[in-house]
């Protein structure tokens, strides 16, 4: 509260509170009464703000942010989705507890204001089983996976970077209306277009009521981009190589395809 | 400008997820799941993440309507208001009080059904009040009543992840209830056995690790099967059965016929399948059965749900944790519109209006003189309002113009009826017939509470405001009850109503806002310092000893002949709700969905000469209807299966309303059909 008003000027405060026994997202104003403010935020941040943004004017905004949060606000507004100069973060470190649940190779927030920084997890033992297996195996285990998948578009509306304007997973021509479990298109289409945005956060699996191990998944294709192309994403200045031309120029505008 | 996060529960299936609407300038732009939410836990399915999408529709109703001649124009409340309640005393003194029938609604809170059966018992004087639990799981309360002495779920939602064996039979868990669904995937990635028994392939049996496909209408006989093998393998549990249940002997001697070679023919289930089925389920330290619509909607539901009791008791697998029988509860609400008492032979929390002690005790609570015999269901009324004997009808929230059997003989009932008033959000197909439509305030615009299929009284929070001049039905229904003279409608919040509920219904009895409003209570919670109730008859059964009910195996009401030679079978998809009247105007859900169709088995397509996609005309003894064929193998041949969300092709102008005699639930899951090429 204080850091968001006093420190960083904002206007608006998005964090997270106890509301009726729940922890609940909550976009403050200065002056409101600011309630049982909670530090540990089950919430991916980074998204609730995408989706507060189109309501606040001119105001600037403060949010609490890990450092996923951090790098798909990055990804955003490289993108022209938000003004990097309207918004501010308060640095929230993860605990040892969601480093290991999301075996994430970088947990540090640039500056942090909430917690401690912890160790990186070392590698992650799901993803470098998977590539131990066989092409046939892995297909065979995502097969196994994706049967189980219920269409319920949750790894999409919860990821802070899936923010195309028409999405291909509601087209027909490749996921067309036949009920569930939609075909291999509908996660190698979302594999493909977060090929270059996908920060690692693991909200995507959280939210996936079939426990499909999605993370392993877009770490696995991120490993490729980055071999491929040495991106990675999540910082503000590097334009994704797919949207550069063949000569690695950056293209003049359109930066908010997906 | 300001955005807010209003913590609710969603209006869709019986699952009772909470999730926050998100409201910016007064309107629900969107869904963000609720992380520590114990039933969800942060996962919603596609309904459940749309369920913002219907609430500012152009179609909303603004303001009431009233018939004059063959229009329904503009009127004002008091005009509308006033009208119904001359209309309702003019019937009450010409033809008594059950020449009326109140329908209340699976979609309203606990505490509106609470007023609506108050208003048609202490206000009008009659006991005929019923809602659509009549025609989903009527034949469950009957049942597990009979069989346990509690009509509801025995255990607990979570309680799925720990089971060692799920047995799931007429339920299409992964489409209906999709967050139970992912309890029995995390249960299946723990180890769990799972059987499933379908005439469809559904999107678990595909997965499951025993999956059968049995005739429509053969549920007694592969039931009995199974117990026939536990009994002759001694797999049973002689303890359980010698100390908490009476009819063994009965039964031992019911299920001997009953061998996996008469189950093979009578039922269409591999021999083989249905031993190893018995094996894997009896041996399961842990198991719980879940059912749904495919096996209570039926003209035997009572007595099928009583079988798989039966079941159950034989191996010991219910009181205690993740063992247990499981009806899956369909609507948002239709267990709390049955606790609420919207139900023409109870009062609000499962008390006999029959029993004079009990009646006598809501003559005191509601001050005024109760009619001593029961009223009739939904299903009789339309019936008696084709004979006459019904004349008016109030009809808060359902559409019996779709969700009911045979909607030719519905709409015909309807004409008859001299006064028809309906309270609802959309101008739905009943509403059109109306005398007098009232606007009502949906989910996401009132207080309340819902109870989910697990018995947890969930809350709801009002997050925007109704559009033009709707109200909340329990506003709407108060004013009603005042205006027919009753002084025990004068409440102010859902809270006053919930603690007239509390007082009078002793499962609800510890109920109270202010601690929901923090804590997930299951009822029975008889007090203030009672924690509430995950399992139920964990020590005896409700009713002393469980009780094996004899029932054997008989066909359906309607058989397939030449004309009619496939068995038809409704249900729904994933997509949408019911009759649609929501879903159907949610943007997302109805791309997933578009249209009508009916699946059909490949086989018998081939030799119909029937394409993907062609449209066919399906016919009953009752009417025909005109749709696109899916083609597939997820279905046994001879069966097809139709949503029943489409009004533009209703599977119940085709069903049949064949009663069971016990629940009067009709049978929508079996009729005799044909198929042609449009
Ligand atoms: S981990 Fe999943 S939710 Fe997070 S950015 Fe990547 S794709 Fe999106
Ligand atoms: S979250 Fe999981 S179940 Fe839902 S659409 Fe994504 S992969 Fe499928
Ligand atoms: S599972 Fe049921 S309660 Fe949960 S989001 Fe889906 S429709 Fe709503």
């Amino acid at each position: 509260m204080r850091i968001a008003f006093e420190e960083m000027k904002a206007d608006r405060l998005l964090a997270a509170r106890t509301e009726h026994g729940n922890v609940a997202p909550v976009l403050l104003a200065r002056g409101d009464v600011p309630g049982e403010l909670r530090t540990d935020v089950p919430y991916q941040m980074a998204n609730i703000l995408l989706r507060v943004v189109p309501y606040l004017g001119s105001d600037r905004v403060a949010v609490v942010a890990r450092k996923c949060d951090e790098k798909a606000i990055a990804e955003m507004s490289k993108r022209g989705l938000l003004d990097p100069g309207k918004v501010s973060l308060i640095g929230l470190a993860c605990d040892a507890r969601q480093v290991s649940e999301c075996r994430c190779s970088d947990p540090c927030p640039s500056k942090v204001h909430i917690g401690e920084c912890v160790k990186a997890a070392p590698a992650d033992k799901e993803v470098e089983d998977l590539l131990a297996k066989t092409v046939p195996e892995r297909l065979e285990f995502w097969t196994a996976q994706f049967r189980k998948c219920n269409k319920c578009f949750g790894c999409t509306s919860n990821c802070p970077v899936c923010f195309c304007d028409e999405c291909l997973l509601e087209e027909k021509t490749f996921t067309p209306e036949k009920g569930i479990p939609p075909g291999f298109a509908f996660h190698l289409i979302r594999s493909i277009h977060l090929a270059d945005k996908c920060v690692e956060c693991g909200e995507c699996e959280r939210a996936c009521p079939a426990d499909i191990p999605l993370l392993a998944l877009r770490k696995m294709v991120n490993r490729d981009v980055k071999e491929l192309f040495g991106f990675v994403a999540g910082d503000g200045e590097t334009t994704s190589p797919l949207l550069t031309t063949l000569d690695g120029e950056p293209m003049e505008d359109d930066h908010d395809v997906c | 400008m300001s955005v807010k996060h209003v913590l609710t529960t969603c209006p869709y299936c019986g699952t009772g997820c909470n999730l926050f609407l998100a409201v910016a300038d007064g309107r629900a732009v969107g869904v963000i799941p609720c992380k520590t939410d114990e039933t969800s836990q942060g996962q919603l399915c596609i309904k459940g993440y749309n369920a913002h999408a219907f609430v500012h529709h152009p179609d909303r109703l603004t303001h009431p309507l009233m018939r004059k001649g063959e229009q329904l124009t503009k009127a004002g409340w008091d005009e509308a208001l006033q009208k119904t309640v001359d209309e309702i005393k003019r019937l009450v003194a010409e033809h008594g009080p059950d020449s009326v029938m109140v329908l209340a609604s699976a979609k309203c809170t606990n505490e509106e059904n609470y007023i609506f059966q108050k208003l048609a018992r202490a206000a009008i004087g009659t006991n005929n009040i019923d809602h659509c639990a009549r025609l989903c799981h009527a034949s469950t309360v009957a049942g597990l009543l009979q069989s346990f002495g509690s009509g509801a779920m025995t255990n607990t939602i979570p309680e799925f992840e720990d089971a060692d064996c799920l047995l799931v039979t007429g339920s299409n868990t992964l489409e209906a209830h999709p967050l139970i669904g992912a309890r029995m995937l995390k249960a299946m990635e723990k180890g769990a056995k799972v059987i499933v028994i379908d005439p469809r392939d559904t999107p678990l049996s595909r997965i499951a690790t025993i999956s059968m496909r049995q005739e429509p209408g053969t549920d007694v006989a592969w039931i009995n099967g199974m117990i026939n093998v536990i009994i002759s393998e001694d797999l049973y549990d002689h303890e359980f059965v010698a100390e908490r249940t009476t009819g063994f002997e009965e039964l031992r001697e019911l299920v001997k016929s009953y061998t996996p070679e008469r189950v093979e023919e009578i039922a269409g289930v591999p021999r083989q399948h249905l031993i190893d089925a018995a094996r894997t389920y009896a041996a399961a330290d842990k198991a719980m059965i879940a059912y749904a619509m495919g096996i209570t909607q039926h003209s035997n539901g009572t007595n099928l749900v009583r079988t798989l009791a039966n079941l159950a008791m034989v191996t010991g697998n219910v009181g205690k944790e993740s063992s247990g029988v499981n009806p899956l509860r369909g609507q948002c609400n239709v267990q709390g519109a049955c606790d609420a008492g919207a139900l023409p032979n109870l009062y609000p929390g499962y008390q006999s209006v029959e029993d004079a002690e009990v009646r006598a005790k809501f003559e005191k609570a509601w001050n005024g003189e109760l009619q001593a015999h029961k009223g009739m269901t939904l299903t009789c009324a339309f019936n008696q309002a084709l004979t006459g004997e019904v004349k008016g009808m109030v009809i808060f929230g359902e559409n019996p113009m779709m969700s009911d059997p045979d909607i030719g003989h519905i709409e015909a009932a309807i004409q008859k009826l001299e006064f028809l008033a309906v309270i609802d959000i959309f101008p739905t197909e009943t509403a059109k017939l109306a005398d007098v439509i009232l606007p009502a305030a949906c989910y996401a615009e009132k207080d309340g509470t819902f109870t989910s299929t697990d018995r947890a009284i969930r809350v709801v929070r009002k997050a925007v405001d109704p559009p033009g001049e709707a109200r909340p039905d329990w506003r709407i229904a108060c004013e009603l009850g005042r205006m027919l003279g009753n002084d025990g409608f004068a409440f102010d919040s859902p809270a006053d109503i919930m603690n007239e509920l509390a007082a009078v219904a002793p499962i609800y009895g510890g109920i109270d806002y202010e601690r929901i409003d923090r804590e997930n209570v299951r009822w029975p919670c008889p007090s203030k310092d009672h924690p509430g109730t995950k399992v139920l008859h964990t020590g005896s059964f409700k009713i002393g000893k469980g009780v094996f009910a004899i029932v054997e195996h008989t066909p359906p009401m309607e058989e397939t002949d030449e004309d009619f030679p496939f068995i038809l079978t409704t249900g729904r998809n994933l997509f949408h709700f019911h009759t649609g009247s929501m879903t159907r105007r949610s943007v997302k859900l109805q791309r997933e969905s578009p249209e009508p169709y009916v699946e059909i088995n490949s086989e018998d397509a081939r030799q119909l000469d029937v394409l993907e996609g062609q449209s066919v005309r399906v016919s009953s003894r009752r009417g025909s209807i005109t749709l696109a064929a899916r083609v597939t193998d997820w279905i046994r041949p001879g069966t097809i299966f139709i949503p029943f969300h489409y009004a533009e092709a209703a599977a119940n102008k085709l069903t049949n309303n064949a009663l069971d005699p016990i629940a009067q639930i009709p049978e929508f899951k079996v009729c005799a059909a044909s198929v042609e090429k449009a």
